[in-house]
């Protein structure tokens, strides 16, 4: 059972280290936005100009 | 020089740009295009391809566009000209620090609850090796070991994570009122402290691992919460950021310059559009001016504003154009004034909602109940007094009873703007359960306007492209449904045409000059009639004629404030309103009927037939409403034979017409006091007292600004079909909630007595605890879930 007072302070470290990855995950704002890279993938045209043909009205409602 | 050239003002670039410590600058840019994902997504993608840009995000909800980017290598105005060319208007806003405040919120709340889980999940895992025994076999002093690493994990998690609960159980002490903070602060300090005295005399239960689930759950509920509040806030941001920020400046010569709202200079005279709000404070330099000024007073009634008196910011110009002498802009205007006193009066304000005050409630029980108990076995055994009230106020913490609601309404509230509806209040979808009766407007919410280029009956031989360009440059300074169906599709045309001294009559059309042409569009007797007064003055021999026809349905749109009537087809008797130069007399009756007429000083130049036709999605809507129990009816400020036909092809028996914006109230506070509760449903300003008196309000996304600042839900891309899915979601959610109620109760009244009898050890207490909570989170997330339902699919 000595093991355990090699084990219980490895567990602390990995949960410190993570603890302290959250942080800086949250610090650079990548909990912000949790809706629009899910629609990413489904992008197919990796171009912007082309998704955005002239003749497409921004006014007109579909 | 661009046209967005406006923005690299030095003295505005301090008012949008947000400089950061790497040097980098960051703005938020308003882009109603982000309502689209495919669009959103194609601007990130080219935004990001542009140099210097380090970080882009999108905002659906608040339709805003946040950039970090280099300044030195790529300038604001090149940044807007971009979003332009790539037909995403972009405006940049004015940084404020709401949005600091609201981020940084967020980002504390997701830290306090990530340390909580982390260390739950510590704590459970030493509890469940004292529970199972396992050290038991080993070594009494192992066992020790495992109850103080318990003691030590709990710490950073009572002292970090529950901090919220402190300050806020402080500040409750402190204003004397009983909120949801101090039962659960008191709760978790009790527990904390006895289990912390436990371990330290080495006898006696601990725990640990119920206080961290507690605090965990509840962060979770509060983070939930919170994040459902700023979606909701994230909305009304976009609501109040259509604001202009860009305003018409009136130069020395006559032309019109646009500029920024905030680089306005007292003094500066600027052009206000009809339907456009005030961009600054300022005196009124027309004759007189409608405007709605419920931004400032609360109330919708439009006031009648003569030359020189003063006009607020924000207010809303019902007739226009009018120009305006700036006289205070930016910062000083009186509603920014408002505005700040009133983020100052929210931030003091704790969100005590109706969950809140009922979770306050039952956490003070709890702990009377625990008083009780211990009160109890003081007398009888007071040995066992301490571990069994610790018992009680463990099993019968609500957890599950603070996370039924919020995660109910925010699975409801995620589901709905999937759907295309944003709700901005969100008690507004508890009574949404309740609502009998739905009062439509007609005009652009169950009937849309369309023109098609058929429809464009040039009378002198112009093109139809032609005629339709003047038309537009016309239209374009309306917000009036028809001036925006002819505006809509004359669209592809380029380049636009400019109007100037554009001028609505209320209820009658608007008239304009264009290229030095005077120009009259509206109904036939305002486009033709009221030139006899001022060019064919006792030269016309037909003008007795006309004027007595033109009379008597001019008298009447033009005491008819809501400025639906302007095709009134009264007025368009064939023949007898038509002079004899008016080459177009052959038209049939009926092509008349819904026409507009564009005139100048020489007579028609062109009809333009509109036709109204129910929304696509208007019939299944009113179906659905009907089958779920709400009985709809118009209110209608049109004319009884076009609202009867609308009526008629919808099934709608119940329908009132010629209903100015007072006699629309009238009818809303009739059907309130017979006992209905009323959803209204509205797109105009004229629809805003409704909007604002009813129970419940939507508006269509299309409408003006002043109807959705009064509406509790919104619906995007104005399709109807929303509502009947609003209802039957809000329907859902109040059995949800009832029913997480009726299972804390249950659980409650079955577990503390044997808790209050010493019968539940501590390992039993968190698995019922966190059974409980888990069930009811289960259940919560059903809400808004159906395979079914018409999902918001990306657009091609």
């Amino acid at each position: 059972m000595n093991i355990l007072l090699v084990l219980i302070p490895v567990t602390a470290l990995v949960v410190i280290v993570g603890v302290a990855l959250f942080f800086w995950a949250v610090n650079h704002q990548q909990f912000d936005d949790l809706d629009t890279p899910a629609i990413l993938p489904l992008l197919d045209e990796p171009a912007a100009d082309a998704t955005m043909a002239p003749a497409e009205n921004p006014t007109s409602k579909p | 020089m661009n046209a967005h050239a406006v923005w690299g003002h030095p003295l505005l670039l301090a008012q949008v740009l947000r400089p950061r410590r790497d040097g980098r600058s960051e703005v938020a840019l308003r882009v109603d295009a982000l309502a689209e994902p495919r669009r959103a997504l194609a601007l990130e993608q080219a935004i990001r391809a542009l140099p210097g840009i380090e970080r882009v995000a999108i905002l659906p909800a608040a339709r805003r566009l946040r950039v970090v980017w280099d300044a030195h290598r790529l300038s604001l105005d090149a940044l807007v000209e971009r979003c332009a060319a790539l037909h995403c208007p972009a405006q940049p806003l004015p940084h404020d620090d709401a949005d600091d405040v609201r981020a940084a919120e967020l980002h504390a709340a997701l830290k306090h609850l990530l340390v909580a889980g982390m260390c739950m999940m510590q704590v459970m895992a030493y509890a469940l090796v004292i529970y199972v025994g396992a050290v038991d076999f080993v070594d009494f002093t192992t066992r020790g070991l495992f109850r103080w690493l318990g003691f030590l994990t709990t710490i950073p998690l009572v002292a970090y994570s529950a901090r919220p609960f402190f300050t806020g159980a402080v500040r409750e002490l402190r204003e004397r009122r009983l909120g949801i903070h101090l039962p659960v602060a008191l709760a978790v300090a009790v527990v904390f402290l006895a289990s912390a005295f436990n371990t330290l005399r080495g006898a006696g239960e601990i725990y640990f691992d119920s206080v961290s689930m507690f605090v965990f759950l509840l962060l979770v509920a509060r983070y939930v919460e919170l994040r459902a509040r700023h979606h909701g806030n994230a909305q009304g941001d976009a609501a109040i950021d259509a604001a202009p920020l860009l305003a018409q400046r009136i130069a020395a010569d006559g032309t019109l310059e646009t500029v920024p709202a905030l680089a306005l200079r007292a003094g500066d005279r600027v052009h206000v559009a009809e339907g456009a709000t005030v961009p600054a404070d300022g005196v009124l330099e027309a004759d007189s001016a409608r405007l709605d000024e419920a931004l400032l007073t609360g109330e919708s009634r439009p006031v009648l504003r003569r030359r020189g008196e003063r006009l607020v910011a924000g207010s809303v110009l019902l007739d226009g154009p009018a120009p305006l002498r700036v006289e205070h802009s930016g910062a000083a205007t009186a509603v920014a004034r408002i505005g700040a006193l009133a983020a100052r009066a929210r931030a003091a304000r704790s969100f005590a909602t109706a969950g809140d005050r009922d979770i306050a409630r039952f956490v003070a029980r709890v702990l009377l109940l625990t008083a009780l108990t211990a009160l109890g076995w003081l007398l009888v055994d007071p040995a066992r007094a301490f571990d069994a009230a610790l018992a009680v106020l463990v099993v019968a913490c609500p957890c599950a009873f603070a996370l039924t609601a919020p995660a109910a309404f925010t699975r409801a509230l995620t589901s709905l703007a999937r759907r295309g509806v944003l709700v901005t209040d969100s008690a507004a979808l508890g009574r949404l359960a309740q609502v009998d009766t739905a009062l439509f407007d007609k005009t652009g919410t169950l009937g849309v306007p369309q023109l098609e280029l058929a429809g464009i009956e040039p009378l002198r031989g112009d093109s139809r492209e032609e005629v339709l360009a003047l038309a537009t440059a016309l239209a374009r300074e309306s917000s009036h449904p028809l001036a925006r169906a002819l505006a809509d599709a004359a669209c592809r045309l380029e380049p636009a045409r400019q109007a100037e001294r554009v001028e609505a009559v209320a209820g009658a059309g608007l008239r304009g000059t264009v290229a030095g042409r005077a120009l009259r569009l509206g109904r036939a007797d305002f486009a033709l009639g009221a030139w006899a007064a001022e060019t064919f003055e006792a030269k016309s021999p037909l003008r007795e004629e006309r004027f007595s026809a033109v009379r008597r349905p001019m008298a009447v749109a033009m005491g008819q404030e809501t400025a639906e009537t302007w095709t009134a087809q009264g007025a368009l008797q064939p023949g007898r309103l038509l002079p004899p130069r008016f080459p177009g007399h052959a038209l049939a009756p009926e092509r008349q009927r819904d026409a507009l007429l564009l005139a100048d000083t020489d007579g028609a130049i062109a009809a333009f037939r509109l036709a109204e036709r129910p929304r696509h999605d208007a019939q299944a809507t009113l179906d659905a409403l009907r089958t779920d129990g709400i009985a709809p009816c118009i209110a209608s400020g049109d004319t009884p034979e076009r609202v009867a036909a609308l009526a008629q092809t919808l099934g709608i028996a119940d329908w009132r017409a010629r209903q100015s914006p007072d006699d629309k109230l009238a009818r809303l506070r009739e059907l309130r006091t017979e006992g209905h509760v009323v959803l209204a449903v509205g797109d105009g300003s004229n629809d805003a007292p409704i909007l604002a008196g009813a129970d419940v309000s939507a508006a269509l996304a299309g409408g003006t600004g002043l109807a959705q600042a009064q509406a509790d839900l919104l619906l995007m891309d104005d399709r109807l079909e929303g509502l009947a899915r609003a209802r039957s979601i809000a329907g859902e959610v109040q059995r949800i909630v009832a029913q997480g109620r009726r299972w804390s109760l249950a659980y409650n009244l079955c577990a503390v007595p044997f808790a209050a009898f010493g019968f539940v050890p501590p390992w039993l207490a968190g698995i019922g605890m966190s059974l409980s909570s888990l069930a009811v989170v289960l259940n919560a997330l059903r809400a808004g879930r159906d395979g079914n339902g018409p999902r918001q699919e990306l657009r091609a």
